[in-house]
């Protein structure tokens, strides 16, 4: 296993996949995190708000890390004539585009966004609502992950395009990765005292 | 002659040792060989206001109804709050939040009291405790050296990831478990802040409680989380322990229900549905911040809510009766706060104290009592400690602010009740800077918010008869101003003399 890893990555290319496997999961958490803050303090005090921020940073980190896991698997997948840059950027992409979808899937809810009435009369006139349902996901999902995915294939300006995007995400994942630091030091202190 | 102190006299005496060791405990229970049990139970958020037995057009407590023939039944009692910290705090110290000083969530009580409270009134019982609630578990870890049992909150819920959280962070579990539901519990409020593993999480979660989802079409009881309970689990422990623990015994135990999220089971599911039952229209509150629209659907569910409350404790008070537990035992029932579905004001913790939300039942279930008895004064939760003191023969607890409750003392209390909400800026050691006052005198209940933005200048006061008119729909606050003056004055130097300690010179 790990000559398999060492024959796929090397170190620069793993903090890269690392970095980027930081960068959605704490940009949602802190957006959330911060909505959650003034409803805290109403409850209960500043103390307690930044308290659950900090758990949210260390439970972020520990996803994160968890995530970079799984990708860093997955790229074992991909083909070996492929550069570090490539595959990292290739699990970059796909990881990109489950958290849209992991993101769309929460603000639809949020927002209170359903199908629309015509459609889930349709569907429930088929006398397969369930088959029909996960059809019309599929018709939907398929496209998001097949053309960039086609793109990253075929086009080759898509991969320097990507690496620019992911040098620039690099310094935000730095910055979350020192918030899960303060955040780690909440925790304790609040742990201790 | 010197007798000489051979084996034989030595392993005759140490045959006597554990009789030995026993002798207190033995000489103790003769000397209080009258002493009888007392058990408090509390179903949490239960206002009396959607109780058949005080009113209620809907048959909300069959089996409390008929049980309660036999007891004495208070129609008009007040919690000493409006959510759980202060509620129970104050049931629990027979003070009122302003001196108990447990106000904000999860607050503990001032220090005076972790060794004044119900448990530490009654040191020659052997005392027990339990509860489904975090923020009244707070209260039982602050008098756990007045109890001989604690049964943490975890050992009574179903299995779930929350308690290796709660484990994990011993020392701040409360905030670890709300950051780990609000990183992981998508069903919470919609979002979560893990994107892609809390939908894992929550498809493990279901999967762990499927085979009970029959029985609970609505969802497990919960904490409000994914950390379900089953109140026949806490019963059935509870009343096997009630019987193996010695005697006389002090009880208390908290369940949850009916609290939101009202999860009510298959049997109580839609028992309402098609009912003609319509709630009295009600203007929307200054503090209101909710519309109208929702109403009878939540009080709907909440009423079937509490259809399963009455059906465990109806299973309580059985299983001690038959096991002869009864015939020594009071049993005290009540709630902590109670729920409010009108004026815009949703549930509890909410500024404005309506009746809903301070009148709570309380029923007391007395030894060799045949008949029922109803009691109309006004009683209070911080009655309780007292009453409980004197009926058991312990000394008077000079800490509260309650007095023992009629019938079990002959004098009728000549006193106010209040209630108290209240906000102090940093913590219980500041005074009250915003809160919301209430004070009921004989029919009289006169309502003080002070400090809000929604009560600028000198509050909002207002005078209500609730014996007269129980809905409180027409403030007499300006055709009674002397009454007014009258109890805002009582009010206002009872406040100043609690907070007097907190106020800086």
């Amino acid at each position: 296993m790990i000559h398999s890893i060492t024959s796929k990555y090397n170190k620069q290319g793993l903090w890269l996949l690392f970095l980027m496997s930081v960068f959605p999961q704490h940009l949602w958490t802190l957006i959330f995190a911060f909505r959650d803050i003034s409803w805290l303090i109403d409850r209960t005090n500043v103390w307690d708000a930044i308290g659950n921020t900090s758990y949210g940073m260390v439970y972020a980190f520990f996803e994160s890390l968890l995530i970079f896991g799984i990708l860093a698997l997955l790229g074992l997948l991909t083909p070996s004539r492929w550069e570090v840059n490539r595959r990292v950027a290739f699990l970059t992409l796909l990881l990109f585009i489950t958290s849209i979808w992991g993101m769309v899937s929460q603000l639809l809810y949020l927002w209170n966004i359903w199908l629309p009435f015509p459609l889930m009369q349709f569907i429930a006139s088929t006398g397969r609502p369930l088959v029909m349902l996960y059809l019309f996901s599929l018709a939907v999902v398929v496209p998001t992950v097949s053309f960039p995915v086609f793109a990253f294939v075929r086009w080759n300006k898509t991969l320097p395009t990507l690496l620019d995007f992911m040098d620039r995400l690099t310094t935000l994942s730095m910055l979350y990765l020192f918030f899960d630091v303060i955040g780690l030091i909440i925790v304790v202190i609040r742990n201790i005292s | 002659m010197k007798k000489q102190f051979n084996r034989r006299d030595f392993l005759k005496l140490a045959s006597l040792l554990p009789l030995g060791m026993a002798a207190p405990r033995l000489f103790q229970t003769v000397q209080q060989g009258q002493a009888k049990n007392v058990l408090v139970i509390v179903f949490d958020a239960w206002s009396a206001y959607n109780i058949s037995l005080y009113g209620y057009e809907r048959d909300t407590t069959p089996n409390i109804n008929r049980l309660a023939q036999r007891a004495i039944r208070y129609h008009n009692h007040y919690a000493g709050g409006d959510y759980t910290t202060p509620g129970t705090a104050t049931l629990l110290t027979g003070v009122l939040p302003w001196k108990h000083r447990a106000m904000l969530a999860n607050e503990e009580v001032d220090e005076y009291y972790t060794s004044r409270n119900l448990f530490s009134a009654l040191p020659n019982h052997y005392r027990i405790a339990y509860t489904h609630n975090n923020w009244a578990n707070t209260f039982l870890k602050q008098f756990i050296h007045d109890l001989d049992e604690y049964i943490a909150t975890e050992k009574l819920m179903l299995a779930s990831y929350d308690n290796i959280i709660k484990s994990l962070f011993r020392n701040d579990e409360d905030l670890a478990s709300v950051g780990w539901a609000r990183n992981m519990k998508i069903s919470e409020e919609g979002y979560s802040y893990s994107l892609l593993l809390s939908h894992l999480y929550e498809d493990l979660q279901k999967k762990k409680v499927e085979n009970l989802l029959d029985l609970f079409p609505r969802g497990l009881p919960t904490t409000g989380s994914d950390n379900g309970f089953l109140v026949e689990q806490a019963v059935g422990h509870i009343t096997a322990r009630l019987q193996a623990i010695s005697q006389p015994f002090a009880g208390y135990f908290h369940f949850l229900p009916p609290h939101y999220p009202y999860h009510t089971s298959k049997e109580f599911t839609d028992t309402f549905l098609h009912d003609k039952y319509k709630p009295i229209e009600k203007p929307v509150d200054i503090f209101g911040t909710h519309g109208n629209k929702n109403y009878p659907l939540k009080r709907r569910i909440y009423d079937e809510y509490i259809l399963y409350c009455d059906q465990e404790f109806g299973r309580l008070y059985n299983t001690l009766e038959k096991s002869g537990l009864l015939d020594n035992t009071y049993v005290v029932l009540t709630s902590d706060h109670g729920e409010s579905f009108e004026r815009g004001l949703i549930a509890h913790n909410i500024d404005a104290l309506y009746q809903p939300v301070i009148r709570i039942p309380l029923m007391v279930f007395e030894p060799g009592r045949t008949e029922g008895m109803d009691v109309y004064d006004n009683t209070s939760a911080v009655d309780i400690v007292p009453t409980l003191a004197h009926i058991t023969g312990a000394s008077s607890p000079d800490w509260t602010e309650g007095v023992v409750l009629p019938p079990f003392s002959t004098e009728t209390p000549d006193r106010n009740i209040n209630i108290v909400r209240g906000y102090h800026l940093k913590d219980g050691h500041d005074p009250l800077t915003i809160a919301s006052l209430i004070q009921v005198r004989e029919n009289y209940k006169l309502h003080y918010y002070y400090g809000y933005d929604e009560t600028p200048g000198d509050g909002v006061v207002r005078l209500f008869d609730v014996k007269a008119d129980p809905e409180e729909m027409n403030d007499l606050a300006k055709v009674k101003p002397e009454t007014v003056a009258e109890m805002l004055s009582e009010l206002k130097a009872m406040l100043k003399e609690a907070d007097a300690p907190y106020r800086k010179s």
